[in-house]
This record gives structure tokens, C-alpha cells and sequence, in this order.
């Protein structure tokens, strides 16, 4: 085994630990546990098994493994900042509402 | 009717004490919300003798508007009128923009700076983005064609719209959000001609070339809210 592949495997067993971990601790559903969990096994079967990036890359046409595992990145990479732009933008409008609401009543108690 | 004139304020206060006189004059009651200056607007608001609401922190034009109106309609306000800090909105095009309502012709009114009055001091690089503003309106998020100036803070509204129109954007999109949801619903909108004056101070804090690009994100994200 290459030592490429043991830091790769230990980076990833270490997210599959903390995943479960969250999970426990109620931060994480346990749907989304598992949606992590298939996505961190899914990097470490590539990573014992170059081969399989491979047929993955046969199976939808790109040329090699390693650019269909760099395309699949980019693209789960990009939903992801997509996922934390709309959670800031919530936790923005969850702000102006307690802004808002301490206003009023800030006016209320004013009269 | 009882006609509550909103203004939203954030850092003006060299300018508000010149404003409210002029809103009042012409509205039962003003409500000014600070929000969040880092001046004395809350005071020199205060001092002018109006009801004054503040934001603890900075949330923004569409925030600070959606507070104001909710005091409004908790105060008994029949009509709502926006109106900007800065005195760029004639006052005296207030009553224009309130009687189509009080007549009982129209539950929303806008007041429009391209239906033949001409705005002073406009400069051409605002006019092209306003023009450009309309196509995307149009285009991105179905707002009719009629509607000349989509952008427009201007507006007055009777207390069943203020309550039924739902929006959420804080900062300024909520011009794009607010009349997609007017013009979605069964209320009655038009728009009239508005009179707005441009100063190299109005011009300083008003919307750049690049907000443009910040609304239509902030109109994507809001999209994606429930």
C-alpha cells in the first residue's frame, strides 16, 4: 500500500468516525449521517481500488478514473458552498427577526 | 384614513431632520426606523418628535421597511407609504401616491421615475441600470412588462396588502421581491409618476453597478428559502 493511500484512508476513516460521532450527539440526522457515511466509504473504496474510478469513468463516458473522481469533487464541492450560502442566508433572516421583534418591543415599552 | 409614512434610516442623520417635517406634513404619522446607524439618527429622529424604532445592528433597507410597516399596521395605519431617508421622493407626490388608494382605485401604488416626469440629476449610467433591472425583472422573475420601474422604493400601500404581501428579503432586493408578490396576487397594482431628486450625496449611498449582481444572488438564495 502506498503511503498516499494511508493518509487518504486515515483522513477518511477519521470523517467516518466524527460523522457518527455528531450523529450521537443529535448535531447531524441520522439520514444525513448516512449520506456522509456512503460518501466517505465511497472515497476509501476508490482509494484501495483505483480501478473502480475507472468503470465509473467508462460508465459515463469520461476518459479516465482520476477525472471522473476530480469532476465528481468539484460538483459535490460546489453543492455543498451552495448548501452553506443558504444556510448563512437563513441564519441572516433568522437575525433580523429577533432584531426586528427586540425593536418593537424596545417601542412598545418605550410608550 | 389613517396614512403612517415609513422611513427607513441608516446613517442620515444630516439629512433626516429636513425629511420628516416635510413627510409629515403630508402623513397622519411617521415612523422612522434606525437601522443601526452609527450616528445620530436615532436621536435627531427622536428630537423631531416622531415614533422611532431601532435596530440594534445593521439589517438593512428591506428589513428596516418590513419593521416599520409591521408597527404601522399595529398602530391602525389604513395606508403605508415607503419613503426614502434621503429626500430624493418629492413630498408633495406623496398625496399623488396615496389618493388612487383612498379613492379606492388601487391596494398597491407605485411611484415610477420613467412615466414621463423627469427625474433631476439622474445619471445616464443609472438610467441604463434601471432599463437593465426591468429586462431581468421581467425575464428571471415574471414581473409584467407594465411595470415601468421595478425598482422603485416608493410605494404606498392600504393595510390588507401591507398584511397579505410576504417579503423576506432584508437588504435590496426586496424592491424585485415585494412587487413580484403584489403582481402575483389579486390586489390591484399601478404605478404613477414619481418625481425623484438626485444629489451627489443620494448618488454616493444609492445602488451601484455591482448591486445588481448582489440582488440577483440574493433573489437566487431567497428562491431556495421557505
Amino acid at each position: 500500500m502506498l503511503i498516499i493511500q494511508l493518509i487518504l484512508l486515515a483522513g477518511l476513516l477519521a470523517a467516518l468516525a466524527l460523522t457518527w460521532r455528531r450523529a450521537r450527539q443529535d448535531a447531524l440526522t441520522r439520514r444525513a449521517a448516512l449520506l456522509w457515511s456512503l460518501l466517505w466509504i465511497g472515497g476509501a473504496v476508490v482509494v484501495l481500488r483505483p480501478e473502480t474510478a475507472n468503470l465509473f469513468a467508462n460508465l459515463v463516458g469520461v476518459g479516465r478514473g482520476t477525472d471522473a473522481v476530480l469532476y465528481v469533487a468539484v460538483i459535490v464541492l460546489f453543492y455543498l458552498l451552495f448548501r452553506i450560502f443558504l444556510r448563512l442566508d437563513k441564519l441572516d433572516r433568522d437575525l433580523t427577526k429577533l432584531v426586528r421583534r427586540v425593536a418593537l418591543d424596545e417601542h412598545e415599552n418605550r410608550k | 384614513m389613517k396614512v403612517v409614512a415609513v422611513i427607513p434610516a441608516y446613517n442620515e442623520a444630516s439629512r433626516i431632520a429636513l425629511v420628516i417635517p416635510r413627510v409629515r406634513s403630508r402623513a397622519d404619522e411617521v415612523i422612522v426606523v434606525d437601522d443601526g446607524s452609527l450616528d445620530d439618527t436615532f436621536s435627531v429622529a427622536q428630537a423631531s418628535g416622531v415614533r422611532v424604532l431601532r435596530h440594534a445592528i445593521n439589517r438593512g433597507q428591506g428589513a428596516a421597511l418590513k419593521t416599520g410597516t409591521l408597527c404601522a399596521l399595529s398602530i391602525g395605519a389604513d395606508v403605508i407609504v415607503h419613503v426614502d431617508a434621503d429626500g430624493q421622493h418629492d413630498p408633495d407626490g406623496l398625496l399623488d401616491l396615496i389618493a388612487p388608494i383612498t379613492r379606492g382605485e388601487a391596494d398597491v401604488v407605485y411611484g415610477s421615475r420613467f412615466m414621463g416626469v423627469e427625474s433631476e440629476g439622474m445619471p445616464l449610467m443609472r438610467r441604463c441600470l434601471l432599463m437593465a433591472g426591468r429586462v431581468f425583472s421581467t425575464f428571471a422573475l415574471g414581473i409584467p412588462r407594465r411595470f415601468t420601474d421595478p425598482q422603485s422604493g416608493l410605494r404606498a400601500m392600504n393595510a390588507q396588502a401591507a398584511r397579505s404581501i410576504q417579503f423576506h428579503q432584508d437588504r435590496k432586493a426586496h424592491c424585485s421581491e415585494l412587487l413580484r408578490a403584489a403582481s402575483r396576487s389579486s390586489l390591484r397594482v399601478i404605478e404613477i409618476p414619481a418625481r425623484v431628486t438626485y444629489t451627489s450625496e443620494t448618488l454616493a449611498k444609492g445602488n451601484k453597478t455591482m448591486d445588481a449582481l448582489d440582488i440577483a444572488w440574493q433573489l437566487l438564495l431567497g428562491a431556495f428559502q421557505k
